[in-house]
């Protein structure tokens, strides 16, 4: 059974152009042709484009994921800089989707980027994630990550949740029904939360590009996807480890599905 | 009497300004839930609030780890016995 169930059935065949761009990942085994068309025909919702989500898209666009659909309100700040790799000195003060739009248009004018100016919510959550294969989560906030893992259930899209905190990292792909989800893990908005925290952009970048690659072998249908396994790395001892997970039977979100 | 290492990240380990505390728990003291009031009189009052609410209960968002697998289950009455690596963990976003 595929784990991606796309919604489009766009034109996936590729031109020599593509074969020229990508002609180095095409030799990847269990990749190749068809995993490369699979990523075209394929559509991504990022939750933000920061420190995370941004150096995300920007391994997705790299692999010439068919479109990305980034979500990401308010304007660039110089605290910013440090990690949010899609932005741009020029563009402080300026909406932060202009950098990403123009960003990722220099560096491959091929993928189709639709970069929509608002964060998740309760009012775009359905609408957005209904026009994805896959979902990224990489929001600072556990009300729109729990919010998002919500709406990729109930729709059985697949989420790939990464987060970051000081020098650690934490990836976890989730499939709805097949898999725990988030709320499975973090039933409630954890209290003690801030949106500020300590990170420098590597750790995000890497936490960032475990998750793209998780999406691409779920999306081209390769490799093993970490199911049911929470990916933790620690950059301060150079630590990294696969946490087995469970579904909780009880989870107000997934049980049902 | 076992020796059990206890591992914080995310917010946990800033909370107690250490990664790593390695008990000797006599066999008696089998349990989570006492041994995280041990640990709390060790790394101070951020610290606990982090890992318990305000009832004294194990907060549902605390994600425990034992030898590389999620613990299971009730947590205010999970057991200790046979562990050697319990992780901490409390809940990372993005940004």
């Amino acid at each position: 059974m595929p784990v991606v169930e796309r919604i489009m059935n766009q034109e996936s065949s590729l031109t020599d152009l593509d074969r020229a761009i990508y002609e180095w990942q095409l030799d990847v085994p269990g990749f190749g042709e068809e995993g490369q068309a699979s990523l075209r025909g394929s559509t991504a919702l990022v939750s933000r484009a920061g420190g995370l989500g941004g150096p995300l898209a920007f391994s997705l666009a790299a692999a010439g994921i068919g479109k990305l659909l980034i979500a990401h309100g308010g304007e660039l700040r110089h605290d910013d800089l440090n990690r949010q790799v899609l932005m741009r000195h020029e563009g402080i003060g300026k909406p932060r989707v202009e950098s990403i739009r123009e960003t990722l248009a220099s560096f491959n004018p091929h993928v189709e980027v639709e970069a929509v100016p608002e964060n998740v919510s309760e009012d775009n959550a359905a609408r957005l994630v209904g026009q994805a294969d896959i979902v990224f989560g990489a929001a600072p906030l556990f009300e729109e990550r729990l919010l998002l893992n919500r709406e990729c259930v109930r729709q059985g899209k697949p989420l790939v949740d990464a987060a970051m905190f000081s020098l650690e990292g934490q990836v976890i792909p989730i499939v709805p029904g097949r898999t725990a989800c988030l709320a499975c893990l973090y039933p409630e908005i954890p209290p003690h939360w801030k949106r500020r925290f300590p990170v420098i952009g590597a750790v995000s970048a890497l936490a960032a590009n475990i998750a793209a690659m998780e999406g691409i072998k779920l999306l081209a249908g390769f490799g093993q996807p970490a199911l049911n396994r929470m990916i933790f790395f620690d950059t301060a001892s150079m630590r990294f480890q696969q946490i087995q997970i469970h579904r909780n039977p009880d989870c107000a979100v997934c049980s049902s599905s | 009497m076992a020796q059990v290492t206890f591992s914080y990240t995310g917010q946990l380990a800033n909370a107690a300004g250490e990664s790593e505390v390695v008990l000797d728990l006599p066999d008696e003291q089998s349990d989570l839930r006492p041994v995280l009031d041990l640990l709390a009189a060790r790394h101070g009052e951020s610290w606990r609030e982090l890992v318990l609410d305000a009832e004294g209960r194990i907060r549902s968002t605390l994600l425990v780890v034992i030898d590389g697998v999620q613990a299971a289950g009730d947590k205010q009455s999970l057991s200790l016995t046979g562990a050697g690596n319990v992780m901490l963990m409390t809940p990372i976003a993005g940004g």
